[in-house]
């Protein structure tokens, strides 16, 4: 039993963590489109379900996995530097309720254009041969090749953010931009150019997140929107702007998120008993990363990592 | 006697400044003739599908447009209401008049306790922990496999003695009442001493703080009202669906609730009901007008709404009464007001 629980829990742990930085590869760019730019931006949900398309779509035309996640990123680079010249840069100066609306109306868009262009079918894509299979990430303990795949590629990501956003000139203008806008501009950097780069740079993470979670999830018109709200209690938790935060909020999330859904029911289920903790379990557990928001919205509104100023 | 003087002055005063409103009603109250003669009774049903996301989109006008706080959760309202009856059937209790007292009940105390948290924030903040309050009481009823889960619960038309909500038109005009009423509330409660410093507080937070009146206690007062108002119009909701599931509180509705007070006319009194009359339309329409068109396109009519309501946010500002308001020859010859 001990054994067995042990290898559940560690198996759901990777899995946790897997969910992670999946979370965080799209909310890295969302952090900062809500922190630089005070923009609420509802569609990079649909980034994400565009990034999952393009790789199942080029996978299944070329059989070819490995350029389907590749050339994902472009796909999306470029639908986010679309979306932000044709309409984002138009609603800058605009309440928030306005930019919800019309990113909602974007969204309703990009999820009816993939059920044209597609089918209103979900695609599965298989992986390919080399990455199908399991190791052994402890004696008698097989995790999936795939999913620790997608964890070295989303660390490797968030250390590739990091190295940039602190070490170069253009991190410096990011960092400079999260913290004082107008200021940054005073400073006189571009800052339209660079509201444009970042979002067309955070789109085509949140690209390579959907192509990276094809083979593991369904992909179908609307998918990106759990991950979008997902995102944002991330974005809220590790403090709207922080990349840092946003990391460390991702992980958080999705290991709570993952380990609640099978440890909180079997854990109620040995405090009360019987009915009332197979209704209790699942409930509560599905509502954890919510109630985890709110708690940290009361009591640290501007979330755990704020951007340092 | 003086008081209910008072009331009518104030409301004939209101159908004065409010005749888009008291039109609509007017012809919410007609249109069974019409769906009678002609026999139509589907549209019957889209008429009190209006009028109910129409109720909801005042209650929640209140707090965005009157109020200004942005809140992007209201559907959980809607659907706590509905729930309340399904919850109150479950355990046999039919009465509806006692289901609406619960709903009532029910969702104030829920608008207090999450207006209490979420108000202490504002900005994206406000909107992002109304959206996890939402969320979360979308997940409670999607795991809650006790009242029918993900599948939702199947549920009678409750008995609102001595009315019999299965004889024709009974629900439409009770519908149809409640909604006047909602009405009325809302015209006496913007009129008030109370809208007037909510809409001040809209305007200047700190100015009104600085005259000794605490912004807290009306934008509180204000969220309760409109989530009760949410709440009353899920309780019917539920009879007319005759169904109760976690979809009538996704997200996705919360949205609908705004982007229908935003077409209409935000924080006026008319422009939410406008709205939805507006938006269900082009939800019933605009797939027979695609199909003119492309006919193999037809159920993609989102593929159109979707930048339509991207260009209504674009250009349309004051919504569609800021359109009649502009077009109207009273506001162009200047002599207004």
């Amino acid at each position: 039993m001990g054994a067995m629980t042990l290898t559940l829990f560690l198996e759901q742990l990777f899995n946790g963590l897997q969910a992670g930085v999946t979370l965080f590869l799209i909310a890295a760019g969302l952090t900062l489109i809500l922190g630089i730019m005070d923009f609420v931006f509802l569609a990079h949900g649909s980034q994400v379900m565009v990034g999952a398309y393009a790789g199942a779509a080029i996978t299944s035309w070329t059989g070819n996995f490995y350029l389907g996640l590749v050339l994902a990123i472009p796909v999306t680079f470029a639908s986010g530097y679309l979306i932000e010249y044709l309409l984002v840069r138009h609603l800058y100066r605009r309440d928030h309720m306005e930019q919800v609306l019309a990113t909602f109306g974007l969204i309703l868009f990009f999820n009816e254009l993939v059920r044209i262009g597609f089918g209103p079918a979900a695609l599965f894509s298989d992986l390919p041969p080399s990455l199908s299979h399991f190791v052994e990430i402890l004696p008698n303990t097989p995790y999936p090749l795939y999913r620790l795949v997608v964890i070295g590629v989303g660390l490797a990501c968030a250390l590739g953010i990091h190295l940039f956003v602190s070490g170069t000139k253009t991190g410096a203008m990011v960092r400079a931009g999260a913290n004082n806008p107008e200021m940054t501009a005073a400073m006189g950097v571009n800052i339209s150019l660079l509201f444009r780069l970042i979002f067309a740079a955070g789109a085509a993470f949140a690209g390579l997140a959907g192509a990276l979670l094809g083979p593991l999830t369904s992909v179908e018109s609307g998918m990106g929107e759990p991950l979008l709200i997902l995102s944002l209690v991330v974005i809220i938790i590790g403090g709207i702007g922080s990349v840092r935060g946003a990391f460390i909020a991702a992980i958080l999330i999705g290991i709570v998120d993952t380990l609640g859904r099978i440890f909180l029911p079997m854990l109620l289920r040995q405090i009360l008993h019987g009915s009332a903790a197979d209704g209790a379990g699942p409930a509560l557990a599905s509502m954890l990363v919510y109630i985890l928001m709110a708690v940290v919205l009361i009591f640290r509104p501007q979330g755990l990592f704020p951007p340092r100023g | 006697m003086r008081g209910v003087r008072e009331i009518i002055a104030l409301i004939r005063n209101g159908m004065r400044e409010n005749r888009l409103l008291f039109f609509l009603l007017a012809g919410f109250a007609l249109f069974p003739i019409y769906t009678g003669v002609a026999d139509l009774p589907f549209w019957e049903d889209v008429a009190m599908r209006i009028m109910l996301l129409g109720m909801a989109a005042m209650g929640l006008n209140l707090v965005l447009g009157y109020g200004g706080m942005v809140s992007f959760g209201h559907a959980a309202f809607l659907g706590v209401g509905a729930y309340c009856v399904g919850i109150s059937q479950s355990f046999g209790l039919m009465n509806g008049w006692a289901h609406l007292l619960i709903s009532i009940g029910v969702c104030g105390t829920l608008g207090l306790m999450i207006g209490y948290l979420a108000l202490r924030t504002s900005g994206i903040y406000f909107i992002m922990i109304t959206l996890a309050f939402a969320q979360m009481l979308f997940f409670l009823f999607v795991s809650l496999e006790v009242f029918g889960g993900d599948d939702g619960m199947s549920i009678d038309r409750a008995e609102f003695l001595p009315l019999d909500l299965y004889e024709p038109l009974r629900l439409y005009f009770l519908i149809w009442v409640m909604l006047v009423l909602v009405s009325v509330l809302l015209m006496l409660l913007v009129r008030s001493r109370f809208g007037v410093t909510l809409r001040a507080i809209r305007n200047n937070a700190s100015r009104i703080q600085a005259m000794g009146i605490e912004p807290l206690d009306f934008r509180i007062t204000g969220y309760v009202i409109s989530a009760v108002i949410c709440g009353v119009a899920g309780t019917f909701f539920a009879s007319w669906q005759e169904y109760v599931s976690p979809d009538i509180m996704h997200w996705s509705r919360s949205g609908e609730l705004m982007i229908i007070i935003v077409l209409g006319g935000l924080g006026t009194l008319a422009g939410p009901l406008l709205g939805a009359v507006v938006f269900l339309l082009l939800e019933e329409f605009l797939p027979e007008l695609l199909y003119l068109i492309a006919p193999d396109y037809a159920e993609n009519w989102m593929i159109i709404f979707g930048p339509l309501l991207i260009a209504v946010v674009l250009f349309g500002r004051g919504g569609l009464i800021g359109m009649l308001e502009y077009l109207s020859p009273r506001s162009r010859g200047g002599g207004a007001s």
